[in-house]
């Protein structure tokens, strides 16, 4: 399998400048700046149908070519390094071992937008990762990959790191924004798109982490070599980061469309203890969860939507038979409460009126109209909100209601957890009481 | 047991005597650096308010006030973006903060009995601080250690695939 | 434009309109919470969410742009279904103490509940709990109550520039605070109480003292504290204000006041306003019948008129009184009595620096809309602080400064101060130097147009600053450089004059140099006026010079319909300073004072007392007793600002009308009482109302010529009112004395430089709280502002080693005060400030002054202060 994110991850000093070079690193910013045009590297993006890696999948090129499209200057480039999603660590091992591939991606897009400054939005739970950064930065300094003459073409850029403070929404491009202009994380009206209207109020480009460090391959090869991997919708190869039941969770560069099944049963070595499967939330916590019958789904983005969820951050979190769902979900609402901004009513409001009843739920307090409420709660959320964040918290808990009911009803009618006993943490099975 | 040291931003020790003008003065030559950062001024605030906070230990209303007035961001406003983000220190803290994560893939491997853990063992709930100022717990939403789960920080030491069997002996080494 | 349908309508709307403001236009009302005019849109509360054919979601209609054939549904089952929904949402933490709540009937959520529905209060967990804070003087909050939809920060932020009050904590748990948690210590403009839409911000001054279904009346009027001349509304039942308001989008201020406008307006129901006239017997005033009292003046004034002369005869008009009452004053001291004895303390700055910069501009060059100022890119301001001056005018330039103006700042930045590119504050009596090189700087940037000979003359006659002189400043050479470099780029500048440019140092080269850069960089200029009318007077004619409508004074015959002559007399009348000298040296035997209190608002008041002591008649109509009254023979109760009609000019040239509330008192309107005199005294025109006073000023005034009454409603009549204006020739302009420099108390000449002494300067404050005789009457204002304090900066107390409320002896050669010492951080060095408010610390006890003899305005003298710790 070829790694395009992670090659030279077996070099324990991969994140030193030298290693990096010597790997064939930076190769591919002296080619864009000696050999192409600022419009020909937006156009070869776009020709590589590189989608965004951070959520949303938009189309890397595309955006890159309305911010040049956009008359005004300065222009920013802003990595977003906020990963915040939870399931997801991904781009954490791009930022420890493999910090000059995101620099030398973010080099060339500003190259390709002549920009001249760039941010790195790096979270506050990360506290090493800044200054792994900051030495990869200086190093690029040093070496003319960053400053006022790069490479000696008068091509100037400057980078810096800005640390987050703890605020998930400002995984929000909007809100990452308003957090670099050093004010609450609120998300933004759109439009204007950041594009547009950015980073004060000029064209920027908000990416992530990986999308970034995929730039210097499509460069250093050619957009055909990288569509070639993937699929036809969802070119290249993905960081697949998997966490829970599995034997050996981790992070595994796989190309996009590989099969939920092979991640689980090849990659990580099957279900721990060898369990059975109950539910895999396959795009970070914000993502619907798939049952165990969509195993063979190929992930993409796509076949993930086909099936009502969301390829999201890539982030696999893997749940055995052992696991309440209802707990699951009473903890998922409980950080989307948490991490709720406050601007919008629903969001605000709701989720923290759908994680008390979850909460009832829970405890084996709840009556059967509460779970009516609670779906219609959720309902009110869903498609209200201002941002995808109260969305995200009301659809994954109507997919798992809709999924798992039976389990909620458990809770419910029995006032205990159909798959623990209730004095046993996490302890065996007692299933099949309910047929 | 897994660990990441990480010497970078370790606070002031509380209580160290200084002289107040000096700490003022210093803050003011860093903000000043950092304000070079940002095209706007105001932009400097979230690295402005590290900057005290590394130097005075926590964010008091002193504190922000003096942030105030060196980026010209109104009081209210600074209060407003400090009591947004949830890892700026409002509170004096013990010498040593547990951030231990209770997502839901460290709640699958188990962070819910670390947590009942630290309340039994130091009477810690989220936010408290022992009464010999020793630790202070924060209950955190995502770390990004899943694959090594359950996980925390101790101040900036990453701790992975903590356990009963282990958590002792990590904070052991916390004095 | 772009067509689109809405509820099966076709509406047509601008390319740029949103669906709800299309809606709007058309009479479909969209419910919503978080949108308020004037404030960007913010999308959060969600109750305007519509429906967009072709687009699955609903959509907020705040955010969203309408589109050519876009199709909009506002009223859907689904629609009402998440409206309802968002208020079941928002009653979750929304207490339903409507009962006890003062909002209740005017409650934007209490009507959206109305119209939508109460939900089944499914919510069975309780409420978020957090005590109301009753700790400020003006603001009540109850965070129980925010729905946050931010109405407030954004309004303290965006359009106040105040940034008072922020969003505390994240999500559900947020509430709004200022940053000391508990009182607000704030500019107090209130303006967050306007746009609050439920009850979680209101005013304490009203907590429980009315419902608003209580309002019987309520009168557009404009308010009475400040040159802006702010719409404002009083609500009135019986007698009684109940609040003033204003309305979003309305008046020059477009729906903004400040601390006065908001809550001072109880000064007018204070215990001690004046009921009865009064006479002097045996020295002291005793209460006679409105009969007797008018009388008694008239029979005074033929007595003396016939005694002396009518040059013995004077009068000073109000800044604080409308057009009628002026141009009444004016036409019985000049048309009746026959005496050119007209002026006002508008002679003190205003008045002077308006004719000085007409002369070189031409009369237009004052005449400004304020609104303007937010589009300007660039402004330069000397000579005060407008946003405590003129507070809505000083928001203006916060707002054109978030929009990227730059700006300049010579003197105080006061509450320009996080809105200032270049603060050049100078230490005392060096403004002069600033100023000179800048317009030198610019000078040689920009270089000569030729438009204006003269100036260009004076200009480049400049002597260059040397070096010392520029240290002396206080101001940094690089910043005054760049400072220079950016004013030379403006594309459409401003340049605001306060009153301070003309207190010290000397006034007619500060002025001068001023109206230099306005010349260079081609700016609007607008002069800062703390007094409501003090532009209206002049154009009243209430100054010697000139007559209604600010032609020169020139003996002769004005015909007015109905056959009525008037005489101009042909005396050289006196101006205020000229009075005060005439009284003393007996030339002057009669002053009639309206509203206006010369003992406390003039310097040397030692002087000026023994002055008023000599005449033989003092007339004060006023609405208080006043330490001018002390020394009346005759006293007359005046109406307050909102018990008349007429019409007030504010500073930018907008006539606007002044409307009745209701009378508090037995004080009549000051023209009504002034044209009795005046009839007595052998005038023969009636007036029924202030309409026809109006109309008689329409006939004498070429300014007001073209203007009709009717036309004045709405946002008013702007200069030059339907007239073609004569334009200043710029032959007419002469500085005299500009090149001989008059030598200036405190500074020594060593070898052509100029070096600063070691000294403290006593300057007048000008509160944002106050204005003078007013606002020491108002409770409210009372309440935050108690005290005078001496303003003083960190450096000058370090070395006098002052803290904050220490009591202190204020000395000047003139005279001693004690006070509380306030350590304000950008109060320049050498300077130590008092407001010239309370009655028992008098600024103007404490200074003497000068004539400058070009502009005839005052120049403070005798303010060196010394400090001394009790």
């Amino acid at each position: 399998m070829k790694n395009v994110i992670l090659r030279n991850i077996e070099n324990p000093n991969s994140h030193r400048i030298e290693e990096y070079i010597k790997a064939g690193g930076y190769f591919a910013i002296e080619h864009a700046v000696n050999e192409m045009t600022p419009r020909d590297i937006i156009d070869d993006i776009k020709k590589s149908g590189l989608r965004g890696r951070g959520g949303a999948g938009f189309l890397t090129g595309t955006k890159w070519q309305f911010a040049s499209l956009d008359p005004k200057f300065p222009k920013y480039i802003v990595c977003n390094a906020d990963e915040g999603e939870p399931g997801t660590f991904k781009d954490r091992v791009i930022l420890e071992r493999n910090p000059h591939q995101l620099i030398e991606g973010m080099v060339i897009a500003a190259y390709a937008l002549q920009s001249i400054r760039g941010y790195i939005y790096v979270r506050a739970e990360y506290p090493h990762v800044e200054k792994i950064l900051n030495e990869a930065i200086k190093e690029a300094y040093d070496k003319g990959f960053l400053g006022n003459d790069i490479m000696s073409k008068h091509f100037r850029f400057n980078l810096s790191v800005h640390r987050g403070a703890g605020a998930y929404i400002c995984g929000e491009e909007t809100a990452l924004i308003n957090s670099l202009e050093g004010r609450r994380g609120e998300p933004r009206i759109k439009p204007p798109f950041p594009v547009n209207a950015g980073a004060w109020a000029k064209p920027t480009i908000v990416n992530n982490v990986e999308t970034f460090a995929n730039i210097p391959y499509i460069i250093e090869t050619s957009p055909k070599a990288y569509s070639f991997l993937g699929t036809k919708d969802s070119p290249g190869t993905k960081l697949f980061c998997v966490s829970g039941a599995v034997n050996n969770p981790g992070v595994y560069e796989l190309p996009l469309g590989t099969p939920l099944r092979e991640i689980i049963y090849e990659h990580c070595g099957g279900i721990r203890g060898g369990r059975a499967l109950k539910g895999v939330i396959p795009g970070g916590l914000s993502t619907s969860i798939l049952t165990p019958d969509k195993i063979d789904c190929p992930m993409d983005f796509a076949n993930l939507s086909k099936h009502g969820s969301m390829l999201g951050s890539g982030a696999i979190i893997v749940l055995d038979d052992t696991t309440c769902i209802v707990k699951i979900y009473e903890r998922a609402m409980r950080f989307f409460e948490h991490e709720s901004c406050g601007k919008c009513t629903p969001c605000r409001e709701g989720t923290g009126w759908m994680r008390t009843i979850l909460g009832r739920i829970e405890d084996g307090m709840a009556d059967m109209e509460d779970l009516a409420t609670l779906e219609d709660a959720a309902l009110n959320v869903a498609g209200k909100t201002f941002c995808p964040l109260g969305e995200g918290a009301a659809h994954v808990l109507l997919s798992a209601m809709k999924h798992y009911r039976g389990e909620f009803e458990y809770h419910v009618k029995y006032k205990k957890c159909e798959v623990t006993d209730p004095s046993q943490r996490w302890g065996h099975l007692s299933m099949g009481e309910l047929d | 047991m897994d660990t990441m040291r990480c010497a970078a931003d370790t606070p002031a020790p509380l209580g160290a005597a200084k002289d107040g003008a000096s700490e003022s003065a210093m803050l003011k030559d860093k903000i000043k650096v950092l304000k070079k950062l940002y095209p706007h001024a105001r932009s400097v605030l979230l690295p402005a308010l590290y900057a005290a906070q590394q130097l005075y230990g926590w964010l008091s209303e002193d504190a922000l006030e003096e942030v105030s007035r060196l980026t010209g961001v109104s009081p209210a406003e600074v209060k407003g973006v400090v009591t947004f983000y949830s890892l700026f220190k409002t509170r004096p803290l013990g010498r040593n903060v547990i951030y231990l994560c209770t997502n839901v893939a460290c709640l699958i491997m188990g962070a819910d009995t670390l947590e009942d853990f630290l309340h039994n063992t130091y009477s810690l709930s989220n936010g408290e601080t022992t009464a010999d100022g020793r630790f202070s717990l924060v209950i955190m939403e995502c770390i990004g250690a899943c694959d090594k789960a359950p996980a925390m920080l101790v101040n900036d030491d990453c701790h992975f695939n903590i356990s009963m069997d282990n958590i002792r002996e990590i904070l052991d080494n916390y004095k | 434009m772009v067509k689109l349908t809405i509820n099966e309508q076709e509406v047509e709307a601008g390319r740029d309109s949103t669906i709800l403001e299309a809606a709007k236009s058309v009479g479909i009302i969209i419910p919503t919470l978080c949108h308020t005019k004037g404030l960007e849109a913010y999308g959060g509360c969600r109750m305007c969410l519509v429906q967009i054919e072709r687009v699955p979601r609903l959509q907020t209609a705040c955010t969203t742009k309408v589109n050519e054939g876009m199709v909009v549904f506002t009223e859907t089952e689904e629609i009402n279904k998440a409206r309802r929904a968002v208020l079941e949402f928002l009653l979750i933490n929304h207490p339903l103490d409507c009962p006890v709540c003062d909002k209740a009937g005017e409650c934007l959520l209490q009507d959206h509940v109305a119209r939508y529905g109460a939900s089944e209060g499914r919510f069975a967990e309780g409420k978020r709990v957090h005590p109301e804070n009753v700790n400020d003087p003006f603001i009540v909050r109850n965070m129980q109550r925010c729905i946050l939809c931010a109405r407030c920060t954004r309004m303290c932020g965006e359009a106040q520039g105040a940034y008072a009050i922020s969003v505390t904590g994240r999500g559900a748990h947020s509430f709004v605070e200022p940053f000391s948690g508990d009182r607000y210590n704030c500019e107090y403009c209130g303006n967050c109480l306007t746009v609050c839409p439920v009850g979680a911000i209101m005013s304490r001054l009203h907590r429980h003292s009315y419902r608003p279904w209580y309002v019987e009346k309520e009168v557009e009027t404009v308010c009475g504290f400040c040159g802006v001349g702010c719409t404002t509304f009083l609500q009135m039942r019986a007698a009684t204000i109940i609040r003033t308001l204003p309305k979003l989008g309305t008046g020059v201020n477009k729906g903004l006041l400040c601390v006065r406008g908001r809550f001072g307006y109880d000064y007018v129901e204070s215990e001690g306003r004046l009921k009865t006239p009064m006479i002097r017997v045996n020295g002291v005033l005793e209460p006679v019948s409105w009969e007797k009292a008018l009388a008694y003046i008239t029979t005074r004034l033929k007595d003396i008129a016939k005694r002396h002369s009518p040059k013995a005869i004077a009068a000073i008009a109000s800044g604080m009184c409308s057009n009628e009452d002026n141009y009444m004053l004016q036409k019985l001291m000049r048309f009746v009595i026959g005496s050119n004895n007209i002026d006002s303390t508008a002679r003190l700055s205003y008045a002077p620096a308006k004719t000085y910069i007409e002369k070189i501009f031409g009369t237009a060059a004052t005449a400004n809309n304020i609104s303007d100022i937010e589009k300007s890119d660039g402004i330069f301001t000397a000579g005060g602080d407008p946003t405590a001056i003129n507070p809505v005018l000083g928001i203006q330039i916060r707002s054109a400064w978030r929009r990227g103006a730059k700006v300049v700042v010579s003197g105080q930045p006061g509450g320009l101060g996080n809105f200032i590119d270049y603060d050049l504050n100078s230490v005392p009596l060096h403004e002069e130097t600033v100023l000179n090189t800048i317009v030198i700087g610019l000078a040689e940037m920009k270089g000569y147009t030729g438009k204006n000979p003269y100036i260009e003359k004076k200009i480049k006659a400049l002597r260059v600053p040397c070096e010392p002189e520029l240290r002396a400043t206080g101001v940094l050479l690089e910043n005054m450089e760049e400072a220079i470099d950016d004013l030379s780029r403006l594309k459409n500048p401003v340049v605001v004059v306060g009153p301070a440019l003309l207190q010290s140092g000397i006034p007619s080269k500060n002025l001068f140099l001023v109206a230099a850069i306005a010349y260079l960089i081609d700016a609007r200029v607008y002069l800062l006026s703390k007094k409501p009318n003090y532009r209206g007077l002049i154009d009243m004619g209430c100054v010697p010079d000139s007559i209604p409508g600010g032609l020169p004074v020139r003996p002769g015959q004005i015909k007015l319909k109905k056959g009525v002559t008037l005489t101009v007399p042909s005396d050289k009348g006196m101006n205020l300073f000229e009075m005060i000298e005439g009284a003393l040296d007996g030339s002057l035997k009669a002053l009639y004072v309206m509203g206006e209190n010369p003992v406390f608002n003039l310097p040397d008041r030692e002087k000026t007392e023994k002055a008023l002591k000599a005449l033989e008649l003092l007339v004060v109509q006023d609405i208080f007793m006043t330490e001018t009254t002390r020394h009346a023979h005759v006293v007359i109760p005046a109406s307050a600002w909102s018990e008349k009609d007429g019409t007030m000019t504010n500073l930018g040239g907008r006539i606007q009308f002044l409307r009745k509330g209701a009378a508090v008192s037995t004080g009549r309107s000051e023209w009504r009482v002034i044209a009795d005199i005046a009839k007595a005294l052998g005038m023969n025109e009636t007036y029924s109302d202030s309409k026809e006073v109006w109309e008689e000023i329409t006939q004498i005034s070429v300014l007001h010529s073209a203007s009709e009454y009717e036309e004045i409603k709405g946002v008013g009549l702007m200069w030059p009112y339907g007239s073609v204006q004569f334009q200043g020739g710029a032959e007419d302009f002469e500085v005299e004395g500009l090149e001989i420099l008059p030598e200036v108390p405190g500074r020594k000449t060593s070898e052509g430089c100029v070096v600063p002494g070691n000294k403290l300067y006593l300057l007048p404050e000008r509160s944002l709280f106050h204005s003078g005789s007013t606002t020491r009457k108002s409770k409210a204002i009372l309440s935050v502002s108690p005290e005078p304090y001496l303003a003083i900066n960190t450096v000058e107390a370090g070395r006098l080693g002052l803290c904050n409320d220490d009591t202190v002896w204020v000395k000047t050669a003139r005279g001693a005060a004690v006070v509380t010492v306030k350590i304000v951080m950008d109060c320049p060095e050498g300077v130590v400030m008092l407001s010239n408010t309370f009655e028992k610390v008098n600024f103007n006890a404490l200074v003497g002054y000068a004539v400058d003899p070009v502009l005839k305005c005052m120049v403070l003298t005798d303010n060196e202060a010394h400090i001394e710790k009790l």
